[in-house]
């Protein structure tokens, strides 16, 4: 099991450092994309231009800046290119925006998708499930930022009834928070919604057709007991892992895209806008922050997972 | 966005033995020819197919000018009266519905229709070629990974966690941003900046470990059963059993796969589209057209409206089809 | 059935820890950190800003690049720090020509300039004291000077390029600047240049060349931008969000002339969509539209109708072009040059702006000396184009058929214009391609002939100064470089080159004797076609229903001045 273990954290760490090293490379490949002819000025001579790139040590070998680079990212002190703030002390600051989002989105589309789901599944086939199955599906093909342009649209410039994007700290003002943060989140989660109901349906309707459900029934349970005690307990097991993993995903990269239509000031839209600046120590620190993420919590499930099967241990 | 991991769809059980009507192929396809929603609206995808392709002869017979084509100083008659394609401060037209700019104008004057159907030919390409790439590099992945095992197995491994944990959009952007210039040149291989194969790559391969770890668990779970043991025993070659053992059991969980790519692969195309990192300017993708809706008339709805709900259409075909299809060969549903 | 989710329920008690964590997180972090060490003493002096003055919002659409005077560049930071960083000599606060006009500012009076223009003598002013109370002395104008070019300000060129001694600083090898001489007991300063440059004093009046005391660290401050003399100083700092404009309590008693105490406190924040920041600015839930952002066209009906006492449309002084490559096909050859000057329909130009442009051909936009009055040589910018003609230039230059990268970047409507000049182009019988590249990478792709050697694009340019060696950057020989060339059509002219020797150096007191030297260059330079000039930027001047439009400056450099803000 140790033995396990330190293979899985060994390659954690293997994961990240390749992460670190393919967004540094990418961003050397790019044509123009040299930040000292940017961050020297507008008519910079050639000469005022190198003085920048020794001061920086843009100069230098690859591998030296990567390494560099990475050193202060790992202590803390990176600091971006183009404004020459602290990465990271940036990053806290734009946390909650990103984290209000995600969780909020996340409450929402947890509760109507398991909601949706198991009405779906009790009334299979007729219509109540024919119609959420559509809802579901139509959720599930629309693009979360066409939705949230729509969205603000209708209900922030036609209707005026919310606001017309940005973000209120919860702690400055409650009710704004909110006003702000439900559009995002609506546009967030219907995709969500559709998955995870239709998930939970078919979850729901194979567990009711197993075995120890129909010994349930037949001991003379009532069907609402079977359904809570039995039948929903196990079908909700894998949506709870799921939730975990989609979570990060949302924290990290999915947010991005509704972050910029709805100018939040997130974590996701720092990391696009420097992308734009070709600004490359905060995209190093978002990504490897959300991969971390992603990694810890694969590798969780994983190691779980390994600990209750023995045959997946032995496999490997 | 970043469309959501695609977890819900788990592929339907493979090994069945034979039913005694027939193969499990021709039984399923029964079942789907009689599902008739699924049919309505794999029809609905093939329309939005067809009318794309017919792009050039909607834009030579009825609108009269092509995709690029800046009007922006001209007025159109509509219905007696004479408007401007756009206006002085810069607001174009919304839809006419007559024959010249049926969908309205954009802020360059260009014939949102006309751009509409062209732009569907590159984001469909693009879509098809992100599932061909990731359908093929996930079954070589997933396969090898699981029928191996061992080193190639950690290597492989190792290699769909790293694209796993990327950030796809940041990923898709970062090389958008990289390659939009330059394009991409590695010697063998060359693409210019406007190739449609450079967005159809980063898409493709963002999807690779969605596909490869289910089909590595599957091809994990098979090895182990007797018939592969038995074609060992009769002293049969790794190639051989791969391609006469091991895929044909796999087929029915690579169709499925199939549409639920490819809907994905449109969402994102169009999601990086419109962070700029998608199809590259002139070509219209739905993506960029929704971009640039979205972004630079805020006020002309139509800009929006159009291109998205074109997309939505497009991607409920497929994935009300692939549901119907997941739906016929899993006996059990 | 083979699930991809695998685990059991011990999972859950998990997830609940790791969702504790993160509302802990949220909750702390909410609020949003503020980092600013502003010590307002309620100094209640009359003439100037206090606690008690009213707070007037300011929307911004992109966050200044720094609000540390050594590296702000541009126009959305010195907008905040010429009010807070007051150098030797600044500018009147007045619109139109007269704001052109220098002052002196923490100088008792502008400079006696030596006979060859090459020394620069100030008396710093008596008694003046920072915001955070420390007395001013003439040696911090050293200190200014050297944090400025050691921080890498961007427009450090003009420092360097010109005071003695600068470079070698610049370079490491001095530990000061050989060129600036202080003497903190008379108050005296003296700066040489290495060669007379006319437009020095306004690099004097530049924020970065502003006053600060001699023990700010000599590092970026970007958050915690240092003191200085002016009637306002920058506080609460949160980078991309907001910061705030509050009254100098030492300002008062300075008693600068020329220079307002200012009325209201200012609450900026940095709104990204430009279409909410004109809402609220419409629906008076913000009070000033920032000048570098637009009114998204389809807002400008209802804000004519509802708010036309408060949104007018001011000048810059700016030019929008396409550089036109001379040193490569198909624009080495003249006529192809001209057709394109006659393919141009700038009013539709105008339109993809939001009708923000004014149609024009002249490099030198209206507003700054050496502006030219004469009609346009390839047709008037304001009528329609004349295709035809351009049609058979290209074909008598020989160059139809010839394959043109139209470059430009995404930023709306930048990439529109592209896209519209790539369909004029194909019209009149070139094959254009349209090439959008990131913002950020725009610069060094189209600054690197090596490369990529572009043969036309777009590009714009504001004056740094009001004077037309600026601008002339941008046909100087002697800019071409291969890499970060600023030259884009790489116009090497004798004829330029010597009028520029002879104009350059001449000082802004006399610069009104030379303009109809610098309308003829200008209109040598239209008529040589060098570069396809698409028109000047206008800009929104709008605030809410309570702001005093008439009594709020339109500064010709500095845009919105903010010191004259304030409630009707």
């Amino acid at each position: 099991m140790i033995g396990f273990l330190a293979r899985r954290l060994a390659g954690m760490v293997a994961v990240l450092l390749a992460i670190s090293l393919l967004t540094f490379l990418i961003f050397q490949v790019i044509p123009g994309g040299d930040p000292a002819v940017r961050m020297a000025g507008r008519l910079a001579t050639p000469a005022q231009v190198q003085d920048v790139r020794r001061a920086w040590g843009f100069d230098r070998p690859v591998y030296d800046q990567y390494l560099t680079t990475m050193g202060k990212v790992l202590d803390g002190t990176v600091v971006s290119y183009s404004q020459q703030i602290n990465v990271e002390d940036e990053i806290v600051r734009s946390l909650p925006p990103t984290i209000s989002l995600a969780l909020g989105a996340g409450v929402i589309w947890l509760f109507f998708g398991v909601l949706f789901g198991v009405l779906s599944a009790i009334t299979a086939g007729r219509l109540l499930d024919r119609s959420l199955t559509v809802v579901a599906l139509v959720g599930i093909s629309t693009p979360a930022f066409f939705l949230g342009a729509l969205l603000l649209y209708y209900f922030g410039y036609r209707l005026e009834l919310l606001p017309l994007g940005g973000y209120v700290p919860l702690t400055r003002d409650p009710w704004g928070w909110f006003t702000h943060m439900l559009m995002p989140w609506l546009a967030l989660s219907v995709a969500f919604i559709g998955v995870y109901a239709r998930v939970l349906r078919s979850n729901v309707l194979d567990t009711m057709s197993e075995d120890y459900v129909r010994t349930a029934r037949a001991k003379g349970l009532s069907e609402r007991r079977v359904l809570v005690r039995h039948v929903l307990r196990n079908s909700l097991i894998p949506i709870v892992s799921l939730w975990g993993l989609d979570f990060a995903a949302v924290v990290g990269g999915g947010a991005i895209v509704i972050e910029s239509v709805f100018d939040l000031h997130g974590v996701g839209q720092y990391a696009a806008e420097s992308i734009a600046r070709l600004d490359v120590p905060p995209v190093l620190v978002v990504t490897l922050l959300v991969a971390c993420a992603v990694v810890v919590l694969g590798a969780v499930v994983d190691i779980l997972y390994a600990a209750l099967d023995p045959r997946i241990r032995l496999a490997r | 966005m970043t469309p959501p991991p695609p977890g819900m769809k788990s592929p339907p059980a493979a090994i069945k033995p034979p039913p005694a009507g027939g193969s499990p192929w021709r039984l399923a396809w029964r079942r789907l020819a009689r599902s008739r929603a699924t049919l309505a609206f794999g029809g609905l995808f093939l329309a939005v197919v067809m009318l794309c392709l017919l792009a050039p002869v909607y834009a030579r017979e009825i609108a009269h000018t092509g995709p690029n084509d800046n009007h922006i100083t001209e007025t159109v008659k509509v219905g007696g009266k004479t408007l401007e394609v756009v206006s002085p401060t810069g607001v174009p037209i919304g839809p006419t519905w007559h024959s010249r700019f049926f969908l309205g104008a954009d802020a360059n004057g260009r014939d949102v229709a006309v751009r509409l159907l062209y732009g569907g030919r590159n984001s469909l390409e693009v879509g098809a070629l992100a599932t061909l790439i990731t359908m093929l590099l996930a079954v070589l992945i997933g396969v090898l990974a699981g029928y191996f095992r061992g080193v190639t197995d950690g290597v492989l491994s190792r290699l769909l966690d790293v694209i796993w944990a990327f950030p796809p959009i940041l990923l898709g952007v970062a090389l958008g941003v990289a390659l939009a210039v330059g394009g991409l040149d590695l010697g063998v291989v060359k693409l210019h900046s406007g190739s449609l194969l450079l967005p159809a790559l980063i898409v493709g391969v963002v999807f690779v470990p969605y596909v490869a770890r289910p089909l590595r668990g599957q091809v994990l779970s098979l090895r182990r059963r007797e018939f592969i043991d038995a074609a060992r025993v009769q002293g049969h070659g790794h190639m051989r059993i791969l391609a006469s053992e091991l895929l044909p059991n796999l087929t029915s969980t690579i169709v499925v796969f199939i549409p639920l790519m490819l809907a994905n692969a449109i969402l994102l195309e169009a999601g990086l589209s419109y962070l700029g990192a998608g199809v590259q300017d002139p070509n219209p993708s739905w993506g960029t057209m929704l971009a640039e809706g979205i972004r630079l008339t805020p006020g002309a709805i139509h800009l929006v409206l159009v291109p998205g709900l074109m997309l939505v259409a497009a991607v409920l075909g497929v994935n009300v089809f692939g549901d119907g299809m997941r739906d016929a060969l899993d006996a059990r549903a | 059935m083979i699930k991809r989710s695998r685990s059991s329920g011990w999972l859950s008690p998990f997830l609940a820890i790791v969702l504790a964590a993160l509302l802990v997180a949220v909750f702390s972090a909410c609020g949003s950190s503020s980092n600013s060490s502003s010590s307002t003493t309620n100094a209640s002096d009359a003439g100037g800003v206090t606690a008690s003055s009213p707070t007037l919002t300011v929307l911004m659409g992109t966050a200044p690049d720094s609000l540390d005077p050594a590296l702000g560049a541009s126009t959305q930071s010195y907008e905040a720090t010429w009010l807070a960083y007051t150098g030797l000599v600044t500018y009147t606060h007045a619109s139109g020509a007269a704001g052109a006009e220098l002052i002196p500012g923490l100088a008792t009076a502008l400079p006696t300039i030596s006979a060859d223009g090459k020394t620069y003598t100030f008396v710093l002013r008596k008694g003046l004291l920072y915001s955070n109370g420390q007395a001013v002395k003439a040696s911090d104008f050293a200190y200014a000077i050297e944090r400025a070019i050691k921080l890498g300000w961007g427009n450090k060129q003009f420092l360097t390029g010109y005071i003695v001694g600068a470079e070698a600083f610049d370079e490491g090898k001095a530990h000061s600047i050989s060129g600036i001489k202080a003497n903190d007991a008379t108050g005296g300063i003296t700066v040489k240049l290495t060669a007379p440059f006319g437009p020095f004093l306004n690099v004097l009046a530049f924020p970065a060349a502003g006053l600060v005391p001699a023990s700010t660290p000599m590092k970026p401050l970007p958050n915690d931008p240092p003191a200085g003399v002016g009637p306002y100083m920058i506080t609460h700092v949160v980078p991309n969000q907001s910061f705030d404009m509050a009254g100098n309590p030492h300002w008062a008693a300075e008693a600068i002339a020329g220079i307002p105490g200012g009325h209201s406190n200012i609450k900026v924040n940095i709104v990204s969509n430009n279409q909410s920041a004109a809402e609220q600015v419409l629906n008076n839930s913000a009070d000033v539209f920032d000048w570098n952002d637009t009114v998204p066209g389809t807002l400008l009906g209802q804000v004519h109708a509802q708010a036309s006492s408060r949104y007018a449309q001011e000048p810059t002084v700016s030019t929008e072009f396409f550089f036109l490559n001379t040193q490569a096909k198909p624009f080495s050859s003249q006529l192809a040059r001209e057709a394109v000057n006659y393919a141009l329909d700038r009013r539709a130009l105008s339109r993809l702006d939001g009708g923000q442009l004014t149609p024009a051909c002249y490099l030198l936009p209206i507003g700054m000396p050496g502006h030219p009055n004469g009609p346009c040589p390839y047709g008037d910018p304001s009528a329609a184009p004349n295709t035809t003609k351009a049609k058979e230039l290209i074909t008598q230059s020989g160059m139809a058929g010839t394959s043109v990268d139209v470059w430009s970047e995404p930023h709306p409507p930048h990439k529109e214009y592209a896209d519209y000049y790539a369909s004029v182009l194909n019209a009149i019988g070139l094959k254009a391609t349209v090439k959008i590249v990131a913002a950020a990478q725009y610069p060094a792709t189209i600054g690197n002939i090596k490369n990529v050697n572009p043969q036309t694009g777009w590009i714009a340019f504001s004056q740094d100064f009001p004077n037309p060696v600026d601008f002339y950057q941008l046909l100087d020989a002697e800019s071409i470089s291969p890499t970060e060339n600023h030259n884009l059509s790489q116009v090497n002219d004798p004829h330029i080159q010597s009028e520029l020797a002879s104009l350059s150096p001449v000082p802004a007191s006399k610069l009104n004797s030379v303009v109809p030297r610098w309308q003829a260059l200008d209109e040598y330079t239209a008529q040589k076609a060098y570069i396809a000039v698409l028109g000047y930027d206008n800009v929104p001047k709008f605030t809410s229903e309570r702001v005093d439009f008439g009594a709020l400056v339109f500064h010709p450099v500095y845009g919105n001045d903010w010191s004259t803000l304030q409630l009707k």
